[in-house]
């Protein structure tokens, strides 16, 4: 009698540990079905070039979504990132058309606007920050109107259309180059990995990352712990914005222009990786390393379904579907643990 | 209305490992204020939860009127007309005062809510209470006690038989606890049965009929509040206390670690001077209300100051944040540790290492292994019970998570610790344990500020007491020479 009960105790146990594995991991294996499942389905779909084109179309918002993952787990929001990569694009386009024919080298004229972009992403994401810490102003509400203004100051600039084909060739590659040939892998795949790795490393590895994290936990704990809550959250909002400048670099960089309409409506998509990848939309839990799966995981079934030739509406509600069972998935897991 | 009595026979309430109410027979009955009064734990709110039906009692029974009452639900108290007045506002701030008292049955007329009639009956009922309070005002704009009197007329407006006022003062300045007093008299003078539950003995004289004492779950007894003086009231609450005393190896040492200067937050507290000496405990006996908690906060720098400056190691703070304060090397443990001490949601390992981040990183990049010696370090001397240092913060017992917030502080090396009522809610061999670890960090030479209600607990752990009543040191005594009722005298004096 005893043994069998402490057999099944100890079987118990394992599956309980079986299951919480299986718990915290089920992105991963959710995604290797998936892989699995449209490598025998869907023709074409385990490719070198397929896995390339997925890896670069994700990559412009999956840069964004590593940053949003710090500033959601920090319990801010930031819906101005759409806005800021056209604006990216269009300042650099709009002064290498205009300031060549001043005599400024080509060159130089994409470096600065390059850095005029970091400049207003480095103050849009202190203000965002300053006012959300210091007037209280969610970030919420400050950032929606940043959208908004930030839309028109890009529209303004480019005059309302495109601006093509001013970009130096290098700044084409950003967007568009390969590393290793016509069949390489893409420059913005690569910055992605780059990307995730530094904010990999700052979230796990440095005592900003354990910042926001408390902050994002419990702020006013935080605060009486002696963290500097203003600082880390005008951190998180000034690093999305960063990460919404290099992909507005590189979106226009792909398709060689620079326009108001970039990124428009991007930073549903964002957030949605962010939440796919388990991160919690009350702040305080979540990982880098979930909203890179979050990333795949919407890369390969929006590509598999295009595969497969699904209507792209129905795309949508699969999507919608995905990310409400990940949310259920998520809160149950906190629920298990606490 | 004719006369109502409630009353219990031989009710018992037992919780695993300690018993609540202990054969309590006790009645109330209609016209008068019915004080109960007893320290914390000492059961009234249990009582008071049993009328209100939100606790079964384990056994005995309860009568209105000689009619023997049952509740399943909290609901079914409210039809029997008992109602409780909680302290805690459950008014909605965006709407009107006569919405507020009829919210959810408005008067209606032709489907649509017949506005007149709302406001008159509101009225009338405002007029009961003898309050001038207009029913069309909105809640947010009204004071502290009109809040609480437009509770109170919310509850009148079900027909009472009995009212339970929980504490209906403890967020009222004092001017305005005349004025809620002419409304708790009105309804007296209605044919209620008023329960009145208390802390501050200086306001029975004023409002009370009746006094009942309870003490450790047990009836004390009930008396005439015409007939007993404020010493008497408070030995049947203390008891003959034996106080249980520190080590005595506990040498506070000469030299002063931290001085407090003149400090003062408008509204809070005022002018407050003290010195603290190396390796000592200092106690800061206070009643709710008394400033003692904003004291802390305005040492610790948490919340702002007005005036005056905090000396630690010579060095002066004028306009403090705990940032500076952490430098300097002082820690705070604050009373809501859940809110307040801790990131629930995050390990245990996390929650050890909040405050002595810059310590266990090399610079900005963290170091693991440190971490966790600096983590397993606390969990060792502060015998905190873990199933796993990674486990959740959320999963501890209130005592461990206490000594979470304590061991958080103690691994930033502080020279001086803040601790704002570091036993409330945890049992008794955590508490004894919190000492334990206040008089071992004494030893090594840190120094404490120990703020509490439980005044036993300050005359067993601290060196010295000082008195803090509203917002002012009116005194300071050492723990050897008093007694609990003098200490309780100390702290209510004059108010």
């Amino acid at each position: 009698m005893d043994l069998s009960g402490a057999i099944a105790g100890k079987l118990s146990l394992n599956q309980k540990k079986i299951g919480l594995f299986l718990l915290d991991h089920i992105m991963e294996v959710f995604l290797i079905a998936l892989i699995i499942g449209l490598t025998f389905r869907a023709h074409g779909f385990m490719t070198w070039e397929n896995w390339m084109n997925i890896l670069r179309s994700n990559s412009l918002k999956g840069v964004i979504a590593l940053g949003m993952t710090m500033v959601i787990i920090g319990y801010q929001i930031d819906l101005s990132i759409g806005s800021t990569v056209a604006l990216a694009g269009v300042i650099v386009a709009r002064l290498c058309r205009d300031l060549p024919p001043m005599g400024i080298d080509l060159n130089l004229a994409a470096v600065i606007g390059m850095a005029l972009s970091f400049g207003v992403a480095i103050m849009m994401g202190w203000l965002h920050g300053t006012l959300a810490h210091k007037a209280g102003m969610p970030s919420f509400i400050a950032t929606l109107a940043s959208k908004f203004g930030l839309y028109g100051l890009a529209a303004i600039l480019s005059g309302g259309y495109p601006i093509a084909n001013q970009f130096p060739d290098w700044f084409n590659q950003i967007g568009g180059g390969r590393i290793g040939g016509a069949n390489g892998i893409p420059i913005p795949a690569i910055v992605l990995i780059i990307s995730f790795l530094i904010i990999l490393f700052i979230m796990n590895n440095t005592t900003t990352g354990r910042a926001v994290y408390a902050v994002g936990g419990n702020k006013e704990s935080a605060r009486l712990s002696g963290i500097d809550v203003g600082k880390t959250t005008i951190i998180i909002l000034i690093v999305v914005q960063i990460m919404a400048v290099i992909s507005g670099f590189m979106t226009s960089g792909q398709v060689m222009a620079g326009s108001y309409s970039f990124g428009n409506g991007w930073e549903l998509d964002v957030i949605a990786a962010v939440i796919i990848g388990g991160t919690s939309f009350n702040g305080g839990i979540g990982t880098v390393w979930g909203t890179l799966l979050g990333i795949v995981f919407m890369g390969v079934i929006t590509n598999g379904m295009t595969l497969l030739n699904f209507d792209i509406y129905v795309q949508y509600i699969v999507r919608a579907v995905i990310m409400a069972l990940a949310v259920l998935v998520s809160s149950y897991r906190a629920k298990v643990k606490a | 209305m004719s006369a109502q009595t409630i009353r219990t026979d031989q009710i018992t309430k037992d919780y695993p490992g300690t018993r609540a109410l202990d054969n309590i027979s006790v009645s109330f009955d209609s016209g008068k204020v019915h004080a109960l009064v007893g320290k914390n734990g000492s059961g009234k709110s249990t009582l008071v939860k049993i009328f209100s039906g939100a606790l079964k009692p384990t056994s005995g029974e309860f009568y209105l009127n000689d009619e023997k009452l049952h509740f399943n639900l909290t609901g079914e108290a409210y039809e029997k007309g008992i109602v409780s007045v909680y302290q805690e506002m459950s008014l909605v701030p965006g709407l009107s005062v006569a919405e507020n008292i009829f919210l959810g049955r408005l008067p209606q007329k032709y489907n649509t809510i017949d506005w007149h009639r709302t406001y008159q009956m509101a009225g009338q009922l405002l007029q009961k209470m003898k309050v001038e309070i207009n029913p069309r005002e909105m809640v947010s704009r009204l004071s502290m006690w009109q809040s609480q009197v437009v509770e109170i007329t919310k509850a009148l407006s079900f027909n009472p038989k009995v009212i339970m006022l929980d504490e209906p003062t403890s967020a009222l300045a004092q001017n305005e606890v005349q004025s809620l007093f002419e409304a708790v008299r009105a309804l007296r003078d209605q044919g209620v049965i008023v329960i009145y539950i208390t802390h501050k003995l200086q306001e029975l004289p004023q409002i009370a009929d009746t006094v009942t004492v309870l003490r450790d779950g047990r009836l004390i007894g009930t008396v005439k509040m015409s007939d007993v003086e404020h010493k008497d009231i408070i030995h049947m609450m203390f008891g003959e206390v034996k106080v249980q005393s520190r080590p005595r190896d506990i040498q506070v040492q000469d030299d002063v670690v931290m001085e407090v200067k003149g400090l003062s937050r408008e509204g809070w507290y005022q002018d407050v001077s003290f010195k603290l000496r190396r390796g000592e405990i200092l106690g800061i006996a206070g009643m709710l209300g008394s400033g003692r908690t904003e004291l802390l906060q305005g040492i610790f720098g948490s919340e702002p100051v007005q005036k005056g400056e905090v000396i630690v190691e010579g060095k002066s703070y004028k306009k403090a944040n705990p940032i500076k304060m952490k430098n300097a090397g002082v820690g705070l443990t604050p009373e809501n540790r859940k809110k307040e001490g801790l990131i629930l949601v995050h390990s245990i390992i996390d929650n050890l290492c909040y405050a002595s981040m810059n310590l266990t990183a090399d610079g900005w990049v963290e170091n693991k292994r440190r971490r966790n010696t600096f983590a397993e370090k606390q969990v060792e001397e502060l015998e905190i019970k873990v199933p796993e240092v990674r486990a959740l913060c959320s999963s501890l017992s209130g005592g461990n998570q206490q000594k979470v917030v304590v061991g958080n502080w103690l691994n930033t090396n502080p020279k001086i610790m803040l601790y704002d009522e570091p036993s409330r809610g945890i049992d008794v061999n955590a508490k004894q344990q919190i000492f334990e670890i206040m008089w071992a960090q004494a030893r090594k030479g840190i120094s404490t500020v120990f703020v509490s209600t439980e005044l036993e607990e300050l005359l067993e752990v601290c060196h010295r007491i000082l008195i803090l009543r509203h917002g002012r040191i009116v005194g300071e005594v050492n723990p050897d020479d008093v007694n609990v009722n003098e200490l309780y005298e100390l702290c209510m004096r004059g108010d």
